[in-house]
């Protein structure tokens, strides 16, 4: 008798659990179709604007460096050293991964780098949206 | 006690008084298993968006980040020959060239962002319409695999697709990784490539460093 209702009470605990699991099951998957939706649709814009930022830079200070490097004034070789150290900050930058540890403050001193270089060009650093737009929201949620 | 026992084990009501008694714990036990399913979906559903959401964002976040490589890399490099010719030439204007290609680049670059906007707005399609699209449009697969077109979703080369994108979690829905599309921004107007190729033209025309000519023939797409 005891042994009986036992398995009664461990019958009605598995039925209850059993239920909760195929109610959970179906739920996750939705989740997960939708977590990938929301998920990917913010990760795009997110990629699509700081790649487009960063390789903006890179293709600016590659351009000024070709178009300096056969200068040898004194400002010419400044203005070389700040091109080379943008480049290179771009260059060592994985901007193409998100979960990178320091993207954002890694991001900033590029755009600091970016100004710096612009000044030294005497270029007014407002022709472009991207340093007036400064940081651009965070990486993950 | 026997009696006790049979009542147990046959589950009919034999005594008709307690027919009602019985039908009602019936109607609860009904209502508290749906319950059980409902919440359990409610919590699923929380669970599959907190496991997923990351992924979903660092797999468009890459998608994204490679669309836009060329077409900014193209406009720093107008850009930058923009500001050189303001600077060397300041008596004449800047060449008409320059500030036309430099507008159809920024141009290019909106269709760029519109398109991934449009793009990813729409839902991940579901593995059965997946299947049926990959069927019905012959989908071309990556060269490196399946260049042939006669591969099926669930051959060996593509799974091995799906376990470099999703992490294993995921794995017991591979067709995540094929809804993916292979490259479905289509961007009206100009392509990159004949932009590039007009920036090449400039650099020729205002003889500006060759050097320019191979950063650009790298923005090409192979």
């Amino acid at each position: 008798m005891t042994r009986n209702s036992e398995d009664l009470f461990d019958c009605i605990l598995m039925a209850d659990d059993r239920f909760h699991v195929e109610g959970y099951r179906e739920g996750f998957d939705e989740g997960t179709r939708q977590g990938m939706t929301d998920g990917r649709k913010h990760g795009a814009l997110h990629g699509a604007k700081l790649s487009m930022e960063v390789s903006f830079y890179y293709g600016f200070g590659i351009t000024w460096k070709c178009l300096l490097q056969n200068n040898t004034d004194a400002k010419a070789r400044k203005r070389l050293k700040a091109l080379e150290s943008l480049i290179g900050l771009i260059q060592k930058f994985p901007h193409e991964d998100p979960q990178f540890e320091t993207l954002q403050e890694d991001m900033e001193k590029v755009r600091a780098k970016f100004r710096q270089v612009c000044s030294l060009l005497n270029v007014p650093t407002d022709f472009s949206d991207y340093v007036k737009s400064g940081g651009s929201g965070g990486m993950s949620f | 006690m026997s009696w006790v026992k049979s009542v147990q084990y046959s589950g009919e009501d034999v005594f008709d008084e307690d027919a009602d008694d019985i039908n009602l714990q019936d109607k609860e036990w009904k209502f508290n298993m749906q319950k059980r399913v409902k919440d359990g979906y409610v919590d699923g559903i929380d669970h599959g968006k907190e496991a997923s959401l990351q992924l979903g964002f660092n797999m468009g976040y890459r998608e994204g980040a490679a669309r836009t490589t060329a077409v900014g890399r193209l406009k720093g490099i107008i850009s930058a020959i923009q500001c050189w010719c303001q600077l060397q030439r300041p008596d004449n204007p800047t060449p008409a060239s320059v500030a036309d290609l430099l507008q159809r680049v920024i141009k290019h670059e909106h269709s760029i962002m519109e398109a991934i906007r449009t793009t990813f707005e729409n839902p991940i399609p579901t593995a059965s319409n997946v299947s049926e699209t990959m069927e019905d449009l012959s989908v071309r697969e990556e060269e490196n695999c399946c260049g042939d077109g006669g591969c099926s979703k669930d051959s060996a080369c593509c799974k091995k697709d799906c376990d470099k994108e999703i992490s294993p979690m995921l794995m017991q829905k591979p067709n995540l990784s094929t809804a993916l599309p292979i490259d479905p921004v289509t961007i009206p107007g100009e392509n990159v490539d004949q932009l590039v190729q007009c920036c090449m033209d400039l650099v020729y025309e205002l003889g500006l460093p060759q050097e320019l000519i191979q950063h650009l023939h790298q923005l090409k797409s192979a």
